[in-house]
């Protein structure tokens, strides 16, 4: 499949997998090297861009992401923008007021999310890179549910400027593909300062000097709760990493108990605040009643174009900001937080990496998910959250199959900044693992 | 301290929708109380994490970066009001009072 037929196809395989919010209709290559799209939270000059939100319907921002702007300077062509989780609030991609992404091995299960439509893309289309932005793990649950790889970085590695907030001191923008070599062939484009997001300008450069990790440290925590499926296949890749020279050891790491709600309460507290501008007058939707005092006007829309899983967050950031909950919460989610950095920086001591399943389970069937609670919805994200909270840079490999043929996952985590690593792990992985495509019938 | 079940009480999870700016209704109420109980009763394991030495706010050490007091125009006014309800270049809003 070349560009051209990916192009011409773009309509016709939207209307399978739902992957898209807006997307370009009869495309053309034009000059460009490379095909890619970016999770509708990335700001583009030529789509809309609503973060899988209705409030934000009708939003075409006036500028390029750093992270588009830089592939766009690299010869990439943006056909789109991937459908995602409201704000990237979910582990399904099921809460986007645009549709549901499918996954590509079965039409009646979730993509993950929440850059669900992203790891579809990087799944079905031929020669496609596409970003994602990961803030409690969704480009590795993603990857691993549409059995791709899936790279995000250490925090402020890539610019986060034309990004949607979520959770300001968590967010990161990275990349999803079904080729290994894609990831070490486009993070350093799109890595490296930016004087438009301070939090991008402290950093080493990106050097891939092909260093390889020797040694990994698997966490016993991590091994509770995983699915039978998930567990044979994790072992079996232990056994697999064994015969590539590296030292595989368990360890424990306590931490990772508290990392979960350490992250929610955290996530939440900053969604919460960055949420309040979309009130009916800058962004998107602006069809209210300006008659209205400014307090009902702003609870009109939000109340309105919410949806359900973003006013639980919101109502939930809130209140553990709340003054005579803030210690309880938000404080001493912070203490969490550089617990959890301080064990990690303890293992990277020692080992490499640190190795768990990306997910606990392969992706579930949207009946199921429909029947969860949130608090089981949130448990799903126990073994990406903890590398999310530290800002280091994490990698998903696909690791095998279950017995229905869909993907599983496992996910490496190394220190800030050793990206390189997990680049040289994801080509080797490559050549070693047999990985499967998903039939894409049109 | 009360139990979190019992702090999570209507009254509460009304101020907290007033202070987001959103209104709910009487079966939002009910749902958003019952969500978040649940969720603040699985969070109660923070209360058993040791007291570790120190909290940051960012995972990497954020140096800070500031740029020269120079007045710039990286996007032209007019490209930001194209979207806005605007009268006579001023935005439309609501009444303040």
């Amino acid at each position: 499949m070349n560009m051209q037929s990916v192009l011409s196809s773009l309509e016709k395989t939207n209307l399978r997998y739902s992957m898209f919010n807006d997307f370009l209709k009869n495309g053309e290559q034009g000059n460009s090297k490379f095909l890619f799209s970016a999770k509708d939270n990335l700001t583009s000059k030529d789509f809309e861009t609503c973060s899988g939100s209705r409030i934000l319907e009708g939003y075409h921002p006036v500028f390029d992401a750093t992270a588009i702007a830089k592939m766009r300077e690299a010869g990439g062509k943006l056909i789109g923008k991937t459908n995602m989780d409201e704000f990237g609030f979910g582990t399904f991609s099921t809460n986007s007021g645009f549709g549901i992404p499918r996954n590509p091995f079965d039409l009646e299960r979730s993509c993950g999310g929440s850059s669900g439509g992203s790891a579809c893309a990087a799944a079905v289309l031929e020669d496609h890179v596409s970003l994602g932005v990961s803030t409690g793990g969704s480009i590795c649950c993603p990857a691993s549910f549409c059995g791709v790889y899936g790279i995000a970085p250490t925090y402020g590695r890539v610019s986060r400027y034309g990004l949607i907030d979520y959770g300001n001191s968590l967010d990161k923008v990275g990349l999803l593909s079904a080729k290994a070599s894609d990831l070490s062939k486009y993070l350093p484009i799109i890595s490296g300062i930016d004087e438009k997001d301070p939090t991008s300008c402290v950093q080493p450069k990106l050097d891939l000097k092909k260093e390889k990790i020797r040694n990994i440290a698997i966490p016993k925590e991590a091994i509770d709760g995983l699915s039978k499926d998930v567990m044979t296949a994790f072992q079996s890749s232990i056994d697999t990493l064994k015969g590539m020279d590296i030292d595989v050891k368990f360890i424990e790491m306590p931490a990772l108990k508290y990392a979960m709600p350490a992250y929610y309460v955290l996530a939440t507290s900053e969604a919460s605040t960055n949420l309040a501008r979309y009130v009916g007058m800058r962004y998107g939707h602006q069809d209210g009643d300006l008659s209205l005092k400014f307090d009902d006007y702003f609870t009109y829309f939000r109340s309105k174009y919410f949806g359900d899983e973003a006013k639980r967050r919101i109502l939930l950031g809130t209140y553990t900001r709340m003054a005579g909950f803030r210690d309880r919460y938000y404080a001493k989610a912070l203490n969490v937080r550089m617990y959890v950095i301080n064990q990690y920086k303890q293992i990277f001591n020692e080992y490499d990496a640190v190795l768990t399943p990306t997910m606990p389970f392969v992706s579930p069937k949207f009946e199921d998910i429909s029947k969860m609670t949130p608090v089981e919805a949130y448990k799903a994200d126990y073994l990406t959250v903890p590398a999310n909270l530290a800002g280091t840079p994490h990698l998903s490999v696909p690791c095998g199959y279950d017995g229905n043929g869909m993907p599983i996952g496992m996910q490496f985590v190394t220190d800030h900044w050793k990206e390189d690593l997990l680049l040289t792990m994801a080509n080797e992985w490559d050549h070693t693992f047999d990985m499967k495509r998903a039939e894409v019938s049109l | 301290m009360r139990s979190v079940g019992l702090i999570m009480d209507r009254e509460i999870i009304e101020r907290v929708a007033r202070a987001a700016h959103i209104a709910l209704t009487e079966e939002e109420l009910a749902k958003y109380s019952q969500d978040l109980t649940d969720i603040l009763d699985y969070f109660k394991v923070l209360d058993e994490a040791p007291d570790f030495k120190g909290s940051g706010v960012n995972p990497v050490e954020i140096a800070d970066i500031l740029r020269e007091d120079e007045p710039r125009m990286d996007i032209a006014p007019d490209d930001l009001l194209r979207d806005m309800n605007t009268y006579d270049n001023y935005v439309r809003g609501p009444r303040l009072s």
